[in-house]
């Protein structure tokens, strides 16, 4: 594991864009850190022992943790907290769903596995295939997945407040409602509650990333209302950057998702008030330590404060850091536990091409170990 | 390092002593006391306390995937889990591993099994018993509705192929034991069945619920795993459902068999609102049946959260939701529902739960066979276990909590009428030696000379819900961890496993297995040693010879 795992003395390091010992670095970040009004660990694209030491050090300086697609997750998770749903795993729907009905867009970005995954083998609950049914509420009529055509069941369903109303009539005619104007003609409609109806089990599929509150919480209203007959469960795709892995480790160690705040002494989430963008826009935090060790873009609002970045050596930012510490990618550089998205679970991924690059909690644990030395000097 | 605790009274009945006496600790074990004059490095004055070996919990929702879905879809409930009475400081902290871990060691518990892991997710559930401080823990990996052992089953492979995929299964998982859920009826429920008994059928696979359980009770003692297979049975929380635990304890004949949380199989039909204790008629069976053990489940008042791999029985219960959500989760194997719920001391159905599982506590007069559980968070979260300790210590205490009661339905238990009272022995019994025998652990629940230093003290007093609320001084291996009720020492105890042998061909088998069904590695769910952030994380339990 990382942790037990040498580091390279050469990692690549800068202070104010010029090359620094790693010592230095996260030094500097430390003092950062230690005068900060009030800090924040943001992005957290970081494997379970990074996110765990996000935490630790989160509840250390009395800081904020904020995932970079927490929008998204709470969004998800917005329905777990107020309704009834129903879920499945990646693995019980590849083997048993008859009826797949995808909903809106970018599933195969937030999912790249998709069609390998899920879509293309046939099902097989018992012992014979059985051929399943893919049904698509797409953004638009012409919309496609790339690399995947045959047998999908394309319906114009429109998106945002039109995918809504959608499912809201989908869910109407399921149960034989009535319903006025639609997006979809009222044929396709029943065609479609029929389908999803005389699914032996069902499952729907879709990402946060994509859709609204409002669309979800009709698709788990929905779920709810077919099981009254048969069986039917929902896969919300989960997050990149490990954003369920993240999303787990905050359950565990603080009770509650990201979006939570150190600073008065217990953790306390506040979706609104901790947001990180929020927080850097209205100048409530004055310097963000920035994670991201899968290579995703850093957002502009990073420009207006302090930042401290640990990410990939090539990472491109609009305004140079004021330090920057490059980390390997985990399960690439260092074994690491991180979320999978083929099981559904946390899985234990062995280095591919080990280096001496330290992981996030390796330079964590360098700056809490400068924490208190940087507390020592006067302001 | 060598401790002396000096005039305690010693209430150890693996040793069957029950005196004032001396107790000595060397570094992380219990020792007899010197015969060479050594001196004590420091001594400890107990007069007024009483020693017990560290209580071990044997079935408490601790830690996995389920229990945190539960932590994030009640953001709302941390608060159950402080400790009573609620106006501390303690009121505001999450429900965390931390937590759990320090709440635990200031009752003077120092093992906790997490009976419910699904063994794809057993990862998951070690990473959050390695951020659980001080105590020990374990945990059961559930078999049973799979679609392995039913294929094993319905080609009629044998015996032999379901104990080594039990002895894979538990190396793979890092399992103390084996535990089925709903034996058959959460496999029905993914073909759309809502009801399931012990002798029903399940589809395609053509294999009872008796014949899980009897396959997997064998397979496991076979195996030669100490803890005997750790059943939910069928029908839970549904009235008359007695008579499914009373048909499952006559199918167990002489093997060994754990009944989990019985009260919630405690139910007859009788009564104003057919809803009545049935706990006389399966404490009369557990007594006669010498190869069974069970543990209680009991119910407290007040807002909890239902965590279960019995989705069909979740699923079922989901209209009853206090607040008014839940998840129900069709996973690879059981799944789970977690499903929030509110016992209210008004409530007649909630008034039979609480008086059933204190009846099983009275009816069941061997305490090496009955456990103390509330199947935390089930019936109640673990931080009520002191105020149960004073209901089964003291008549009196009952008879005030049975006062709030609706008078009808106690009237369809026998709670009124029993008398009897715990004693500190039994209590030790059934907190402490007889959870160590039935897990194998013989160097804990006990205080004799060689046992691991895990050591509780109490203060002895009036108020025994106080006592056990807040032990004086608690040990973890010989470091003093709690003083006066309040963690005063950090560290982090082992997660406890047994390996049985593994056949290589069953290897080959899952990788095949996992390959043709899902396309992926069967070694997705390995635990590697190197993946939990603690130094020596796992500690070996030998099996049954």
């Amino acid at each position: 594991m990382s942790l037990k795992d040498p580091v390279s003395a050469e990692a690549a390091a800068s202070i104010d864009g010029a090359p620094a010992s790693l010592d230095d670095a996260t030094a500097a970040a430390a003092r950062l850190l230690a005068r900060s009004r009030q800090p924040l660990i943001a992005g957290l694209g970081a494997d379970i022992e990074g996110a765990r030491a996000v935490i630790a050090l989160g509840q250390r300086v009395g800081g904020v943790i904020d995932h970079m697609h927490s929008a998204a997750l709470l969004r998800d998770l917005d329905c777990l907290r107020e309704a009834g749903i129903m879920l499945t795993t990646p693995g019980e729907a590849r083997v048993r769903a008859d009826v797949l009905l995808l909903v809106g867009d970018g599933l195969l970005q937030t999912w790249p596995s998709l069609i390998e995954r899920l879509l293309a083998p046939p099902a097989r609950p018992e012992g014979a295939e059985v051929k399943r049914r893919i049904l698509w509420l797409a953004p638009r009529a012409d919309a496609t997945i790339p690399g995947f055509d045959r047998d999908l069941e394309v319906f114009a369903a429109g998106s945002s407040a039109t995918l809504a109303a959608t499912l809201a009539a989908l869910r109407a005619r399921v149960k034989g409602r009535p319903v006025t104007q639609t997006q979809l003609s009222l044929a396709a409609l029943d065609a479609l509650a029929g389908a999803v109806r005389g699914a032996r089990f069902g499952v729907a599929v879709w990402t946060a990333a994509s859709l609204g509150a409002l669309e979800i919480e009709m698709l788990h209203g929905l779920v709810r209302d077919l099981n009254e007959t048969t069986r039917f469960s929902t896969l919300p795709l989960s997050a990149p950057d490990n954003g369920a892995g993240v999303l787990a480790a905050c359950g565990w160690m603080t009770g509650f998702p990201m979006r939570t705040g150190f600073g008065a002494g217990v953790p306390i989430h506040d979706p609104w008030r901790f947001d990180a963008e929020r927080l850097v826009a209205s100048g409530e935090s004055d310097c963000v330590l920035w994670i991201s060790a899968f290579g995703a873009a850093p957002p502009a609002w990073l420009s207006a404060v302090n930042v401290i970045a640990l990410c990939e050596r090539t990472t491109q930012f609009a305004k140079e850091p004021n330090v920057r510490i490059a980390i390997g990618r985990p399960g690439v550089d260092h074994d690491a536990v991180m979320h999978s998205s083929d099981t559904g679970t946390l899985v234990a991924a062995t280095a591919s091409a080990r280096s001496g690059a330290p992981s996030v909690a390796h330079a964590l644990e360098r700056i809490g170990a400068s924490l208190e030395d940087a507390n020592a000097q006067p302001c | 390092m060598l401790i002396r605790i000096r005039n305690a009274h010693i209430v150890d009945p693996a040793n069957r002593r029950d005196e004032i006496g001396d107790l000595w600790i060397r570094d992380d074990t219990i020792v007899a006391a010197p015969q060479d004059g050594a001196q004590a490095d420091e001594t400890v004055d107990a007069s007024g306390l009483i020693a017990m070996a560290g209580g071990i919990d044997i079935h408490s929702h601790i830690a996995g995937a389920n229990v945190n879905t539960a932590r994030l879809m009640l953001p709302e409930y941390h608060r159950a889990h402080a400790r009573r009475p609620a106006e501390t400081p303690l009121s505001k902290v999450g429900w965390t591993t931390f937590e759990t871990g320090r709440l635990y060691a200031e009752m003077g518990f120092t093992t906790v099994v997490e009976p419910a892991v699904s063994p794809h997710h057993a990862l998951h559930a070690h990473l959050e018993l390695a951020d659980t401080p001080i105590i020990d823990k374990a945990i059961l990996a559930i078999l049973g509705n799979d679609d392995f052992v039913l294929g094993l089953m319905r080609s009629g492979e044998g015996a032999s192929a379901i104990r080594d995929h039990v002895a894979w299964t538990m190396q793979t998982t890092r399992a103390l034991g084996i535990k089925v859920v709903n034996p058959g009826g959460v496999a029905a429920f993914k073909d759309n069945i809502r009801n399931f008994s012990f002798d029903d059928v399940v589809p395609y696979y053509g294999v009872t619920s008796r014949a899980i359980v009897k396959a997997l009770q064998q397979a496991v003692h076979e195996a030669g795993v100490p803890h005997p297979l750790h059943v939910h049975c069928n029908n839970l929380g549904l009235p008359g459902n007695f008579e499914t635990a009373l048909t499952t304890i006559a199918a167990a004949e002489d093997l060994p068999l754990h009944l989990a949380h019985l009260q919630f199989y405690g139910y007859g039909k009788e009564g104003p609102q057919g809803f009545s204790s049935a706990a006389p008629q399966l404490g009369e069976a557990v007594n006669a049946a010498k190869n069974v053990t069970i543990d209680v489940g009991q119910v407290m008042f007040g807002q909890t959260v239902t965590i279960s791999s019995d989705v069909l029985r979740q699923f079922s219960a989901r209209g009853q939701a206090r607040p008014k959500k839940y998840a129900i989760i069709d996973g690879d194997s059981n799944g789970a529902g977690i499903v929030p719920y509110e016992y209210r001391a008004g409530s007649f159905h909630n008034a039979v739960q609480f008086a059933a599982g204190l009846e099983l506590f009275l009816l069941i007069d061997d305490p090496w066979r009955v456990f103390f559980t509330t199947d935390h968070p089930n019936g109640a979260p673990f931080t009520t276990y002191p105020e149960i300790f004073a209901l089964l210590m003291d008549k009196d205490v009952r008879a005030q909590w049975a006062s709030r009661l609706p008078p009808d339905a106690l009237a369809v238990t026998t709670l009124p009428s029993l008398t009897r009272e715990y004693s500190l022995t039994e209590i030790a019994t059934m907190t402490r030696a007889a959870p160590a025998k039935l897990l194998g652990l013989s160097d804990r629940g006990h205080l004799g000379a060689g046992a691991r230093a895990d050591v509780a003290l109490y203060r002895s007093g009036k108020d025994i819900a106080q006592m056990f609320r807040a032990a004086a001084r608690v040990y973890k291996d010989g470091d003093l961890v709690v003083r006066d009720g309040v963690v005063t020492h950090y560290r982090y105890g082992r997660t406890l496993q047994v390996t049985p042998a593994v056949e290589a061909s069953m290897q080959r088998r899952m990788t095949e297995y996992y390959d043709a069904r899902y396309g992926l590695p069967s070694d997705f769910m390995r635990v590697p040693e190197g993946a939990i952030p603690r130094p020596q994380p796992f500690e070996a339990v030998a099996c049954r010879s």
